[in-house]
C-alpha cells in the first residue's frame, strides 16, 4: 500500500497549497476572536446613561442610593464569592476590605447574610434601612467585627472613589457602568437648564422626586428624548419603589420582619443531580455546558463538510484535467481512492488540530505565560478534554462516510456542475441533525435524540449534540459499531463506482446507472486489493 | 519472455456492448506493434486491459510474462489519449510524482525528470508550474514523464493525436529511440499511414474482432498487388486477364487486382498481345488503408459516423 501513501502525501500536499485549508486554519481563531471580542469591545463602549435627580422631597434620593450601594455591594460579594470558590489568584487581587467582606458574608447563615449587608446601609446613612437592622444578630461573628471595626466607611470609600474602569478588571459590575447619576449644581437645577441639558444630550433623561412621594406619584416626573430605552427609570423606578413601601410600612406601624415576610417571593433554587445522585449547586459552567455541545456539533459540521468537499474538488480536478488514466496505470483504484481519502483527511485533521492548538494557547498557555485573564468558563468547557476527543474520533469517522460518497460522485462528474445535481441526495440528510440541533440539544436522551443517534448518517453530529446529556456507554458503543459498519459499506460502494466512474467522460450518469454499478461484483476485478505484492 | 504481450481470446463488454470479442495477439519483445482500426474498433479498451485498467470478462492476459496485468504495472510506461497535467503543479515535481508512483525512490525520481527536461530542452521550465507552459512544451512534459522509469514496455494511445509537428517528429524519434534501446511499443492510432511508416508489425481491429494481424510486410504482400492501367481501345478484353481476381474499369481507366503469387509482367504480355494501347502500367502495393477497407468490407466505412473511418472511406471510395 506504499503507492496509497504516495497518493495520500501528494493530496496532503496538494491541499495545503490552497488557500481554502488555510482559510479553514484562520477562520476559527478569527470568528472566536470576533465572537468573544466584539460583545466585550461593545460592553466597553456602551454609552453610559447619564441622569440627574431633583429631589423635593430631601430624604428619598439619600435612601435610594443607600440601595444602590446595596445592590453594588450585593453583586461585589457573589461576584468575589465565586472567584474565592473557584481558587487561584483571582480572588488575591481583589482588594482587601473585598476580600474580608466576603469572606465575612460566607461564613453567616443564609438569614444572616441579608441583614449584614443591610446593616453596611445603615452604617453608611446612619439613618434607617430598618429590616437590617431589626434582624438577629450575632455580636461574635466576623461580619459582627466587620462592622465595628469601621470597615464599613472603608468599603464605602471605596465603592465610591474608585474608577470604574478598574473595577472592570476584577470583572465586577457596579450600576455604575451603565447609570451614572450626574450632580447638578444648585444654581442650575431650573427645569429650563435641565432640559436644555437633555437637548444637548449632556443628560439622558432627569427625574424629578415630589415633595411627599410616600403620600403618592404626585409631583415625580421622569424627562428624557429617549423613550424607546427604558432601562433606566424601570431601574429607578424600582428602587424608589421599594424605599416608598418602607415608609409606607412604617407610617401604618406594621412590623418590620411582618412587612418583609409578607414580601418575601417564593425563591425556587436551582439545583443538578451530580454523578453520585447527590444534589449539587448549578453554576454558570453548567449553563455552558449544555450550550457547548451545539458550538462543537456546528464546527464538526462545518470540518467534515468542507473535508468532503474539498475531497469532491480535487477528484473532479483530476478528472477534468485528464490525469486519471495516467494514475490508474501507475496505482490500482483502490490504492487511489484509499490515498484520496486518506490524504484529504490529513488535511483536515490538520486544520482540526490547529483549532485545537490555538484553543489550548488562548486559554491554558497564555494565562500561563502572561498571567491575563483566561476566557472563563467558556474557554474551560473547550478546552475539556473529553469533548475534544469525541470531536476528534467523530471527525475522522463523519468524514470518512461522507467522503466515501462524495468521491463516488466525484468520481462520476467532469465538472462541478454536474456534481451539483447529484449532491443533492446528499446535502439534505447532512442539513438534518443541523435542524435537529435545538431539539436535541435539549433533550438530548429523548427519544427523538436516541432514535437520530442510530441513523449512521447522523450519528456523528448528534452524539455530538447529545454530550451534555451524556448518552449512556452502550449508546457510545453501538452507535459507533453501527457508524463504522455504514462506513464500510458506503467504502465498498464509493469503490465499485470509482472504479468505473473515473474514466467515464461527458455527461454523469443516471443515479439508477449508478445503483446497476453498485451491483457489479467486485471479483470481476480479482486483483484489486492485492497489488505491490 | 518471447513476446511483451499474448492475448488469448479476450473478452470485454460494457452492458450490451461487446468492446472487445475473443482477441488472440502476440507482440513479441523489441518491436513496434501498431493497433489500428476506426475509433470505437476496442483499441483504447485492449489496451487498457493490457495495463490492468480494465480486467477481461473472458480470456487470459499475459504482460511482460506475468498473467496478472496489476503486478507489473512499474515496468510499463502509459500514454492515454486523454491526458493532462495538474496545472498547480511544479514540472519536476509532477515529473518526480509520477516516478514515485512507478516505483522510483524520490531522490532518483528527481534526478531523471530534471534531466530529461534538460535533455529535451525544458531545462529552465522544471521549476515553473504546469499552468505556466504552453500547449506543445505540456504534450512534450506528458511524453517524458511517462518515460521517466525507462520502461521496457510503452503503451501509446493516439499518440500523435493533437500534436503539433515538432512534437509529432519528437514522439515518432522516441519510439524508434526506444525500440533501438531494446523496449517495446504498443501504440494505437486510426491514421494508418502513421502506422505504415514505422510499425514493424500491426494489428488490424474493427468491432472488437481482430481482421488481421501479423509483420507489416507480410500483411502487404499477403494483401497482394493492384495495377493501375491507362489505355485506350476495348475494355472487354480486361476481363479474363491472366492471375486478375477483379477489375474495376472506368473507361479509360483500369485497375486489376492481382491473385496471390500472379505475374504482373504475364499480364502486361497478354495486353500488349490482345493488342491494347497501354498508356500507362503501374504496379504497387496496396496502402493499409486499402488493405483495411477490403478486409472490413466496407460495411463499416459506409457506416461512416466517426472521423476515423470519414477519412479512410475518403480514401477508399476508388477501390470498391
Amino acid at each position: 500500500m506504499n503507492k496509497a501513501f504516495l497518493v495520500a502525501r501528494h493530496e496532503y500536499v496538494e491541499t495545503v497549497r490552497t488557500k481554502a485549508f488555510w482559510l479553514g486554519i484562520l477562520a476559527f481563531p478569527v470568528i472566536i476572536s470576533l465572537a468573544i471580542g466584539i460583545p466585550m469591545l461593545l460592553d466597553k463602549t456602551k454609552d453610559v446613561r447619564k441622569y440627574a435627580v431633583i429631589d423635593q422631597s430631601g430624604f428619598l434620593w439619600q435612601e435610594i442610593e443607600t440601595r444602590i450601594y446595596l445592590e453594588d455591594v450585593r453583586n461585589v460579594i457573589l461576584a468575589s464569592r465565586d472567584k474565592r470558590k473557584k481558587g487561584g489568584e483571582a480572588f488575591d487581587r481583589l482588594p482587601e476590605v473585598v476580600r474580608r467582606l466576603t469572606l465575612a458574608w460566607m461564613a453567616l447563615g443564609e438569614d444572616s447574610q441579608d441583614a449584614f449587608v443591610s446593616r453596611l446601609g445603615g452604617q453608611r446613612s446612619g439613618s434607617a434601612t430598618r429590616a437590617g437592622q431589626e434582624a438577629l444578630w450575632d455580636p461574635e461573628t466576623d461580619a459582627a467585627e466587620f462592622l465595628a471595626s469601621g470597615n464599613g466607611d472603608q468599603l464605602f470609600a471605596w465603592w465610591r472613589d474608585t474608577p470604574i474602569d478598574d473595577m472592570s478588571d476584577l470583572d465586577i459590575d457596579l450600576a455604575r457602568r451603565q447609570f451614572l447619576v450626574v450632580e447638578v449644581p444648585e444654581e442650575r437645577r431650573s427645569a429650563e437648564e435641565l432640559n436644555r441639558m437633555v437637548a444637548d444630550e449632556q443628560l439622558f433623561a432627569y427625574f424629578v422626586i415630589g415633595q411627599d412621594p410616600v403620600a403618592g406619584s404626585e409631583g415625580s416626573k421622569y424627562v428624557s428624548n429617549n423613550l424607546t430605552d427604558r432601562k433606566l427609570v424601570n431601574w429607578l423606578r424600582g428602587l424608589a419603589s421599594g424605599v416608598v413601601r418602607e415608609h409606607r410600612i412604617a407610617s401604618e406601624s406594621i412590623d418590620a420582619s411582618v412587612a418583609r415576610w409578607i414580601q418575601e417571593p417564593l425563591r425556587f433554587e436551582a439545583r443538578k443531580v451530580g454523578d453520585e445522585g447527590t444534589e449539587e449547586e448549578v453554576e454558570a459552567e453548567d449553563t455552558a455546558r449544555q450550550w457547548a455541545p451545539t458550538a462543537f456539533t456546528y464546527l464538526l459540521w462545518i470540518s467534515i463538510f468542507t473535508g468532503a468537499q474539498m475531497l469532491l474538488t480535487s477528484t473532479i480536478e483530476e478528472k477534468s484535467a485528464r490525469i486519471m488514466e495516467v494514475l490508474v496505470s501507475s496505482v490500482s483504484h483502490f490504492e487511489l481512492m484509499a490515498g484520496k481519502v486518506a490524504g484529504v483527511a490529513a488535511a483536515g485533521l490538520t486544520v482540526v488540530g490547529s483549532w485545537a492548538v490555538f484553543i489550548f494557547l488562548a486559554v491554558i498557555a497564555v494565562p500561563i505565560l502572561v498571567g491575563a485573564p483566561s476566557l472563563g468558563f467558556i474557554g474551560q468547557i473547550i478546552a475539556d478534554p473529553g469533548f475534544l476527543l469525541a470531536f476528534m474520533v467523530y471527525f475522522v469517522l463523519g468524514y470518512l462516510l461522507y467522503a466515501s460518497l462524495l468521491v463516488g460522485v466525484g468520481s462520476v462528474c467532469t465538472s462541478i456542475k454536474d456534481a451539483q445535481g447529484l449532491m443533492m441526495p446528499i446535502m439534505i440528510p447532512m442539513m438534518i441533525p443541523i435542524f435537529a440541533m435545538v431539539p436535541v440539544s435539549q433533550d438530548p436522551n429523548g427519544l427523538f435524540a436516541r432514535v437520530m443517534s442510530f441513523i449512521p448518517p447522523f450519528t456523528p453530529f448528534v452524539m455530538m449534540n447529545r454530550a451534555a446529556g451524556p448518552p449512556e456507554l452502550w449508546e457510545y458503543v453501538a452507535t459507533t459499531l453501527l457508524l463504522i459498519g455504514a462506513i464500510y459499506l458506503t467504502m465498498v460502494g464509493a469503490a465499485r463506482v470509482f472504479r468505473i466512474g473515473i474514466l467515464m467522460t461527458g455527461k454523469p450518469p443516471k443515479l439508477m446507472e449508478i445503483i446497476r454499478w453498485l451491483r457489479i461484483d467486485p471479483a470481476v476485478n480479482p486483483s484489486t486489493m492485492e497489488e505491490d505484492s | 519472455m518471447e513476446n511483451a504481450i499474448e492475448l488469448e481470446n479476450v473478452v470485454k463488454s460494457f452492458g450490451a456492448k461487446v468492446a472487445v470479442d475473443g482477441l488472440s495477439l502476440k507482440v513479441p519483445c523489441g518491436c513496434i506493434y501498431g493497433f489500428l482500426g476506426p475509433n470505437g474498433a476496442g483499441k483504447t479498451t485492449t489496451l487498457r486491459m493490457v495495463l490492468g485498467i480494465f480486467y477481461p470478462d473472458a480470456g487470459r492476459i499475459s504482460v511482460l510474462g506475468q498473467s496478472d496485468p496489476a503486478s507489473v504495472k512499474e515496468r510499463i510506461g502509459y500514454l492515454p489519449e486523454e491526458r493532462g497535467l495538474y496545472e498547480k503543479m511544479r514540472v519536476v515535481d509532477l515529473m518526480a510524482y509520477f516516478g514515485q508512483l512507478k516505483g522510483m525512490s524520490s531522490g532518483s525520481a528527481r534526478k531523471r525528470a530534471l534531466d530529461l527536461l534538460e535533455q529535451y530542452g525544458l531545462g529552465e521550465w522544471a521549476d515553473k508550474k504546469c499552468q505556466a507552459l504552453s500547449k506543445g512544451m505540456a504534450q512534450k512534459a506528458q511524453i517524458l514523464a511517462t518515460l521517466i522509469h525507462e520502461p521496457e514496455l510503452i503503451i501509446l494511445d493516439e499518440p500523435f493525436s493533437g500534436l503539433d509537428p515538432i512534437n509529432r517528429d519528437l514522439m515518432r524519434d522516441m519510439i524508434l529511440q526506444l525500440k533501438r534501446e531494446g523496449g517495446s511499443v504498443i501504440f494505437s492510432t486510426h491514421i494508418m499511414e502513421q502506422a505504415e511508416q514505422i510499425c514493424d508489425r500491426v494489428l488490424l481491429i474493427n468491432d472488437g474482432r481482430k481482421v488481421l494481424d501479423g509483420e507489416l510486410s507480410d500483411v502487404r504482400s499477403r494483401a497482394g498487388k493492384e495495377i493501375r492501367l491507362d489505355y485506350d481501345g476495348d475494355g472487354d478484353f480486361l476481363h479474363g486477364l491472366p492471375g486478375v481476381a477483379r477489375v474495376n474499369d472506368s473507361g479509360k481507366q483500369a485497375e486489376l487486382f492481382m491473385e496471390e503469387d500472379a505475374d504482373p509482367q504475364a499480364v502486361l504480355a497478354a495486353l500488349v498481345a490482345a493488342g491494347v494501347r497501354v498508356r500507362r502500367f503501374d504496379l504497387r502495393e496496396l496502402s493499409l488503408h486499402e488493405i483495411f477497407i477490403r478486409a472490413v468490407g466496407g460495411a463499416k466505412a459506409a457506416a461512416g459516423d466517426t472521423a476515423g473511418v470519414g477519412e479512410m472511406q475518403g480514401e477508399g471510395k476508388d477501390h470498391e
